[in-house]
C-alpha cells in the first residue's frame, strides 16, 4: 500500500523521455494510494447512477438539498467523526474499541441533562458541552491506561467497550431516553445554508482535525512513533503526551459522533447507538489507505472510506440486494484490503510482475 | 513416616504454587470466586443456602456455551492472538444447524457439519495469520463479518428448531436431589466438561500444547522455531481449535436456545476474552489456564446471578465486568512490572 | 595453513574451501574450518568477517556453494537445521534463545521430552531435565520458569538443552555477551567438562580475555576470508588483534591532515563542554571519567562489544546512566534523549535502521524531526524557515537524490547516514556523538563524511567519533579513548607516532 507513494516524487522529478507523459501521468495517479478506494467509490456511484436514475439527483425542497447523494453525505458523517480519531490512534500504533460505547455515552448523558433542565436552546448547547467533555474525559481515561499504566491498547479500550454500555445504562437508568429539544434535534437533523446539518459538522471537523495535525507538527511526531518509535525516542520525540492527547480526541470524536447520530431520534438507547460502530470505524480507516500497523496516516482517505462505506451500505438497497447481507461485502472488502496489504502476497505478486516488467528504479536501494 | 508427611507437603506444595507467580492471576480469580461465594452465601441465603449444587448445576446451564468458547479463545490468548469471530460463527452455525434440519438431513450429519463450519473459520484465520502476515484483530474481524453475511444468507428470521432427535438431545438430563433442591446435569454440561478436559490434556500433556505456549513467548515465535518445534503449524492449528470450539459452542448454544437466529451472540467474542482475562491470561501471551478460563467463566456467571439477586438492573452486569476486568489487567500490570524489575 | 594437523586430536569437523555469495557479495570465500574432538576452538573476526555465516553453514540454515563439510569423516550436505541436528551439531545462541516462560524442564526438554503414547510423561521429564542438568553441575528445580532464574542459569539451561541430543560438536555464539564475571566463570566451567568428555566445541565471543582463557585453538576470518589458524598459546594478543582488523598495510592517507589538526588543536582546556564522572551502568559500561572540550574530536576505538555504543548510550541519555554524574556546560540534570537534545548534547546511532531514520517519512520530515522534538509538537517549524535549513544541508552534505520529498527508506545508506547527520546539525548541537557513521557506506561517501566532521570540529563543534575503522579514528581524531571489556583502558593523545598498530597494542591490552 506505500510502495506507490514511495515511487510518486522521484518519478514526478523524472519523466522517463521515451514514454509518453500522458502514460506516466496515469501510472502517477493510479500509484496513488487513494487511486483505489476513489476508483471504487466513482464506479459504485455511476452503478447506482444507471441501475436507478434519478439516483444522482440532488432537488432543493424549501432551500434544503434533498436526493440519495446528500443521504450519502449524511450518513458517512458518523464513521468519518469516528474514523478520524481511530486513524490518529492507529497512526500510533494503537486501537481504540471504545468509540461505540462512547458514542451511546455522550449521547445518554446529554438527552438525559435535556431531559431534567428543558428544552431551551441554552440548555442544548449545555448539553451537548457535557457531552463532549465527558467523551473527552473518556477518551483521556483510554490514554491513561495506554500511556500511564503501559496497558495494551486493545485490552485498555475494551474495558470500556464492555462497560461503556453498562454506564450509559446507569446514566439513562435503563431507560430509552426520549425528550425534546428542537436546538438538540436540528445537530443531526437540521440544515446549514441548505446543507444538512451534520454533514456541515463533519466538514467542518475534518478541517479542524487537519488542520490541528497538520499545521503542527503533531501529525509528523505521531507518524514517526508510529514508524519507529525507538528511533523517535532517540530524536527527542515524547510519546507519551502525544498518545495520551489522540486518544482524548478519539473520545471527544466518537462523543460528537453520537450526539450527531443520535439528535435525529432524541432517544438514547444505550444498548444499540452506536453498536459495532468500532469495527466501521476501523474499517473506514483501513480503507482510506492508512496501515492497521501505525505510520503514515491519511485523513482524506478517512473521508473516501467513509463515503464509500455508506455507498456500499446504500448500493445494497439500490440494487434490491437483502441489506442483511451487507456484512459480507465489508468483509470481502476487508480481506481484499488486507491481502492486499500482506508483505508476502506483494512480493509473491510483483515477483511474479517482476519478471515482465524491469525493476522499479526507487527501491533497488 | 513419609505416608504422614505426604498430605502436609503436598498441602504446602499448593500453597507455594499458588503463590507462584505464574499462577497468581488465577489465584486472584480463585480468591474472586471464592468472595463473590462468601457474599453470596452470607447475603441471599434467607431462605435456602446459596451455595447449593443447584447454583452452580444452574450457573453451568447457562454458561456451558461460553465456557467452551473461553476454552478456544484461552488457546489463541496463550498464543498472543485474538479471535473476534466466535460470536458471529456461534450464530451461524446455530442457524445451518436450524436449517438443516429443517431439511431433514440426518441429526449427527448436522452436528458435524456445524463442528466443521466452525473449524474451517478458524483454519480460514488461522492461514490469514500465519501465512499471510495479517494481524490477528483484522483476520478474526474479516472472518467476524464473513460469519455474519452468511448467518443473513441463510435466514434473517429465528428458525426454531423442531426436530425429535435434537429435542431429545435439548432435554436428556441427569436428575439429583429431590424437590426444591434438585439439580442436574444435562448434555450441554458433559459436553462442555469434556471439551475442557481435552482442552487441558491438550495444552498441559502433549508437545503440541507447550509449543502453543512457547508461541506467546515473544519475538514472533522465533524462539521456538529456534527450538526444532513446529512453530508455523501450531499457529495455524490454534485458530482451528478455536473456531471448532466455536462451532461446538454454536450447537451447545443451539441446544440452549432450540432455535438459530442471526442476531445471536453479538458481543459475545468480547463475553469470552473478557472470562479468559479474567482467568488470568495474560494478552500479551504466554500466560494462561483453561481451568483458569473455566474459572473466569465462573465468575462472570456468578456476577449476574448476583445481579439478578441483588434485583439490579441488567446493565450493571456490563458496568461490573468492566471493573472486574480494569481490575484484573492491573492485576497483571503489576505482576508483569514487577517480574521485569526482577530479572 | 593447519600446520599442527595430525599433531592434535581426531578432526570432528572439517569444512574446506567454504563459498557462500549473497546476491552482490561473496560473503565467504574459500574458508577451511576444522573442529577436533575434546578441543574448545574460537572463531574470531570482527563485524562482516563471516563468522555468522559460517556458523549457519554448519548449522544447515544457510546452504554453501562449494567447498565440502565433512562430520565425523563423512562428506554431508546439510539441507536444514535438522539435518545438522542430527548429525550431532547443537548451537547455543547469542541471546537465550528459550522460552523464557516455560519451565526448565520444558525448555530443556521440549522436542525431546519422554513420551507415553502422544502425552508428555512429565515425572520422567523433569528426571531427565534434572540428569542434564546435573551434568552441567547445576542444581535447579525443573518446574521454576525460566524467567525466575539469572541470565546466566538461562544461557546454562540454553547449553543443557544442546546436550539433550549427546551432541558431538556444541557451538556457543556468543554465549558470554550478557554475563557478568561470576557468571562467565561457572560457563567456562561447564565448557571445560563438556570438553573433557570428548565434545567438540566451537567458541565465539568478541571477548579476549575469554577466548584467551577457554580456547585451545583459533581460526581467524576477515572479509570473508580465512586468515589463519593457530593454537591459541602460540598467538599472541596483539598478532591476534591484528589478524583480525587488518594490518594496516596501505600509507594512511593524509596523515598531513591529521598533523596539521593536531598541531593547530589550541583549545581552550579549561573548561570542558561536556564532563562524566564516575558515569556507569552495570551490564553496559563500567563507571569512567570524560571531559570533552571545544571544537575537538574524540576517537573511540575497542573491539565490537568492548563499550563504545554503550559509553555513547550513557552521554547522550538513550540508557539511564546508573551512577556517576554528567554535566553539560554547568547543568547537570539527568539526561534523556530530550534533555540533552536541548542542551546540544546529540547521537547518531550506529544502528541506522532501527534506531536512525524513520523509513516511511521523507527527507524533509526526517531532518525536521530532532529540531521538530526540541520545539515541541505544536509550534511547528514555519514551512519557509524549514526548505531553507533542509535545502541547506542537501547541498552542505550532497544528498543525493537532492529532493526533500523522497521517503529515506528509498536512499542509499550513505545518504541516510547524512540524511541524519543533517537532522543533528540542524538543532546546532554543541557536542556530535557519531557511533559507526561511516559503516557500510560506499568509499567517496566515508570521505565526505570524514572531511565534515573535521570541518564540524573546526567550527567549535566538539565530537565524538565511535567507528571499527581504527584508520579513520586514527586520521581524524584528536585524542583516542580506548575501550577494552567495557572499560575505559587507555587514551592516547594523538601525534605523528601514534599509529593503527600502536592503537591495537593498546586494544589488545597486556601485549605479548
Amino acid at each position: 500500500m506505500s510502495a506507490p507513494t514511495a515511487a510518486r516524487a522521484p518519478r514526478a522529478a523524472a519523466p522517463q523521455p521515451r514514454r509518453p507523459s500522458l502514460l506516466a501521468d496515469l501510472r502517477r495517479v493510479t500509484r496513488h494510494q487513494l487511486f483505489w478506494p476513489v476508483a471504487a467509490l466513482v464506479v459504485l456511484v455511476l452503478a447506482c447512477g444507471v441501475y436507478s436514475p434519478g439516483f444522482l439527483d440532488v432537488t432543493i425542497k424549501d432551500d434544503h438539498l434533498f436526493g440519495q447523494p446528500i443521504d450519502i453525505l449524511r450518513q458517512s458523517v458518523t464513521p468519518l467523526l469516528l474514523g478520524l480519531g481511530m486513524c490518529l490512534v492507529i497512526a500510533t500504533g494503537g486501537i481504540d474499541l471504545s468509540v461505540g460505547a462512547v458514542m451511546a455515552i455522550s449521547l445518554a448523558v446529554s438527552l438525559t441533562y435535556i431531559d431534567a433542565t428543558g428544552p431551551g436552546t441554552g440548555t442544548a448547547l449545555v448539553a451537548v458541552a457535557i457531552g463532549l467533555v465527558t467523551a473527552l474525559l473518556i477518551g483521556a481515561f483510554n490514554g491513561f491506561l495506554v500511556t500511564a499504566l503501559g496497558i495494551q491498547p486493545f485490552i485498555a479500550t475494551m474495558i470500556l467497550m464492555v462497560a461503556g454500555r453498562g454506564i450509559a445504562m446507569l446514566v439513562t437508568e435503563g431507560q430509552i431516553t426520549t425528550t425534546a429539544s428542537p436546538a438538540f434535534k436540528s445537530i443531526g437533523s437540521g440544515f446549514v445554508l441548505g446543507v444538512p446539518t451534520p454533514v456541515v459538522i463533519g466538514a467542518v471537523v475534518f478541517v479542524l482535525v487537519t488542520v490541528l495535525v497538520r499545521r503542527t507538527a503533531l501529525g509528523m511526531l505521531v507518524e514517526s512513533i508510529g514508524i519507529n518509535r525507538e528511533a523517535s525516542r532517540l530524536a527527542g520525540v515524547r510519546a507519551r503526551g502525544l498518545e495520551w492527547s489522540v486518544y482524548a480526541i478519539c473520545g471527544l470524536l466518537a462523543g460528537l459522533a453520537g450526539l450527531v447520530y443520535g439528535a435525529p431520534t432524541m432517544a438514547a438507547d444505550a444498548n444499540n447507538i452506536g453498536l459495532m460502530k468500532e469495527l466501521d470505524a476501523i474499517m473506514v480507516v483501513v480503507l482510506g489507505g492508512t496501515r492497521l500497523d501505525g505510520g503514515k496516516f491519511s485523513l482524506a482517505g478517512v473521508v473516501v472510506g467513509s463515503l464509500l462505506l455508506t455507498t456500499i451500505e446504500r448500493a445494497v438497497i439500490i440494487f434490491h440486494i437483502p441489506s442483511q447481507v451487507t456484512p459480507l461485502f465489508k468483509a470481502l472488502v476487508l480481506i481484499i484490503v488486507c491481502l492486499a496489504a500482506s508483505e508476502r502476497l506483494r512480493k509473491a505478486v510483483t515477483g511474479a510482475v517482476g519478471r515482465l516488467v524491469p525493476a522499479r528504479p526507487q527501491e533497488a536501494s | 513416616m513419609t505416608t504422614l508427611l505426604t498430605p502436609l507437603s503436598t498441602a504446602s506444595q499448593w500453597g507455594a504454587r499458588l503463590r507462584d507467580p505464574r499462577y497468581l492471576p488465577v489465584t486472584g480469580t480463585l480468591v474472586a470466586l471464592l468472595l463473590i461465594l462468601v457474599v453470596g452465601q452470607l447475603r441471599y441465603s434467607e431462605k435456602r443456602s446459596f451455595l447449593s449444587m443447584k447454583l452452580f448445576s444452574n450457573l453451568l446451564v447457562d454458561n456451558s456455551y461460553l465456557l467452551v468458547l473461553a476454552v478456544g479463545m484461552t488457546f489463541v490468548i496463550i498464543t498472543g492472538g485474538i479471535d473476534l469471530s466466535v460470536g458471529a460463527v456461534v450464530a451461524l452455525v446455530g442457524l445451518t444447524t436450524a436449517k438443516l434440519l429443517i431439511g431433514g438431513f440426518p441429526l449427527w450429519a448436522v452436528l458435524a457439519i456445524g463442528v466443521l463450519v466452525g473449524a474451517a473459520f478458524g483454519t480460514l484465520i488461522g492461514v490469514m495469520v500465519q501465512y499471510f502476515d495479517v494481524q490477528p484483530f483484522i483476520a478474526s474481524l474479516a472472518a467476524m463479518f464473513l460469519a455474519r453475511g452468511l448467518c443473513n444468507v441463510v435466514s434473517v428470521e429465528s428458525l426454531g428448531i423442531k426436530h425429535e432427535g435434537f429435542a431429545a438431545l435439548a432435554a436428556w438430563k441427569l436428575k439429583f436431589g429431590e424437590g426444591r433442591e434438585s439439580w442436574s446435569i444435562n448434555l450441554s454440561m458433559l459436553i462442555a466438561f469434556a471439551v475442557l478436559v481435552v482442552a487441558f490434556v491438550i495444552l498441559h500433556h502433549t508437545r503440541f500444547g507447550r509449543t502453543v505456549y512457547g508461541l506467546g513467548s515473544g519475538a514472533g515465535g522465533n524462539a521456538v522455531a529456534l527450538m526444532g518445534l513446529r512453530a508455523a503449524s501450531t499457529r495455524v492449528w490454534v485458530y482451528v481449535i478455536s473456531g471448532t470450539c466455536a462451532g461446538i459452542s454454536g450447537i451447545l448454544f443451539a441446544l440452549y436456545t432450540k432455535s438459530g437466529f442471526n442476531l445471536t451472540g453479538i458481543g459475545m467474542e468480547l463475553d469470552a476474552i473478557a472470562a479468559v482475562v479474567i482467568g488470568g491470561a495474560l494478552l500479551t501471551g504466554g500466560g494462561g489456564f483453561v481451568l483458569g478460563s473455566a474459572t473466569g467463566v465462573l465468575v462472570y456467571g456468578l456476577l449476574q446471578v448476583v445481579i439478578a439477586r441483588e434485583g439490579l438492573q441488567s446493565w450493571w452486569t456490563k458496568v461490573l465486568i468492566g471493573v472486574v476486568l480494569l481490575g484484573f489487567v492491573l492485576l497483571q500490570r503489576t505482576l508483569s512490572a514487577r517480574r521485569s524489575r526482577a530479572t | 595453513m593447519n600446520d599442527q594437523q595430525g599433531l592434535g586430536p581426531s578432526p570432528v569437523v572439517e569444512m574446506r574451501g567454504i563459498t557462500i555469495e549473497f546476491p552482490g557479495v561473496k560473503a565467504l570465500d574459500g574458508v577451511d574450518l576444522t573442529l577436533r574432538a575434546g578441543e574448545v576452538h574460537a572463531l574470531m573476526g570482527e563485524n562482516g568477517a563471516g563468522k555468522s555465516t559460517l556458523i549457519k553453514i554448519l548449522t544447515g540454515v544457510y546452504q554453501h556453494s562449494a567447498g565440502t563439510v565433512r562430520v565425523a569423516g563423512k562428506d554431508v550436505h546439510f539441507g536444514s537445521t535438522a539435518d545438522s541436528q542430527a548429525a550431532g551439531i547443537s548451537t547455543v545462541y547469542q541471546e537465550v534463545n528459550l522460552c523464557a516462560n516455560l519451565s526448565v524442564a520444558e525448555n530443556i526438554m521440549l522436542g525431546n521430552e519422554v513420551r507415553r503414547g502422544p502425552f508428555i510423561d512429565w515425572a520422567a521429564t523433569r528426571r531427565a531435565a534434572r540428569e542434564h542438568l546435573a551434568r552441567l553441575g547445576l542444581d535447579l528445580d525443573p518446574r521454576s520458569s525460566l524467567d525466575s532464574h539469572s541470565l546466566a542459569v538461562q544461557q546454562l539451561c540454553a547449553i543443557a538443552r544442546g546436550m539433550v541430543v549427546r551432541p558431538r560438536v556444541l557451538i556457543l555464539d556468543e554465549p558470554t555477551s550478557s554475563l557478568d564475571k561470576a557468571e562467565v566463570a561457572e560457563l567456562f566451567r561447564v565448557v571445560r567438562a563438556l570438553r573433557d568428555e570428548g565434545v567438540a566445541i566451537l567458541f565465539v565471543s568478541h571477548f579476549l580475555d575469554q577466548v584467551y582463557e577457554i580456547s585451545d585453538r583459533m581460526t581467524i576470518l576477515r572479509n570473508g576470508q580465512l586468515v589463519s589458524e593457530h593454537r591459541t598459546s602460540e598467538l599472541s594478543r596483539l598478532d591476534l588483534v591484528q589478524a583480525m582488523v587488518g594490518r594496516a598495510g596501505e600509507i594512511l592517507a593524509d596523515v598531513s591532515e591529521r598533523a596539521a589538526r593536531v598541531a593547530a588543536a589550541e583549545h581552550d582546556r579549561t573548561s570542558p563542554v561536556l564532563t562524566a564522572q564516575g558515569l556507569g551502568r552495570p551490564g553496559s559500561a563500567a563507571p569512567f571519567d570524560l571531559d570533552l572540550f571545544k571544537g575537538e574530536i574524540v576517537g573511540v576505538a575497542g573491539l565490537l562489544g568492548s563499550g563504545r555504543t554503550e559509553l555513547a548510550r550513557l552521554l547522550f541519555g538513550a540508557d539511564k546512566p546508573a551512577e556517576g554524574t554528567l554535566s553539560v556546560q554547568g547543568d547537570t540534570r539527568s539526561p534523556t534523549p530530550l534533555v540533552s537534545l536541548r542542551r546540544g548534547v546529540v547521537y547518531s546511532s550506529e544502528d541506522r535502521k532501527k534506531e536512525g531514520i524513520i523509513g516511511d517519512l521523507t527527507v524533509r520530515e526526517n531532518i525536521a524531526l530532532a529540531l521538530q522534538a526540541g520545539r515541541g509538537p505544536l509550534r511547528r517549524i514555519p514551512a519557509k524557515e524549514l526548505d531553507e535549513v533542509v535545502e541547506r544541508y542537501l547541498a552542505a552534505l550532497q544528498i543525493r537524490p537532492a529532493n526533500p520529498d523522497a521517503l529515506v527508506r528509498n536512499l542509499s545508506g550513505g545518504n541516510q547516514q547524512k540524511v541524519l547527520l543533517a537532522r543533528w546539525l540542524a538543532t546546532q548541537p554543541k557536542v556530535l556523538i557519531l557511533d559507526e557513521p561511516t559503516r557500510g557506506i560506499d568509499v567517496g561517501a566515508k570521505a565526505e563524511i570524514q572531511k565534515l566532521v573535521t570541518e564540524l570540529a573546526d567550527q567549535g563543534l566538539s565530537v565524538m567519533f565511535i567507528s571499527s575503522e581504527l584508520e579513520e579514528v586514527v586520521r581524524i581524531s584528536e585524542r583516542i579513548l580506548v575501550l577494552r571489556d567495557r572499560h575505559v583502558a587507555g587514551e592516547i593523545h594523538n601525534g605523528p607516532d601514534v599509529t593503527v598498530d600502536s592503537v591495537l597494542e593498546t586494544i589488545a591490552g597486556r601485549a605479548s
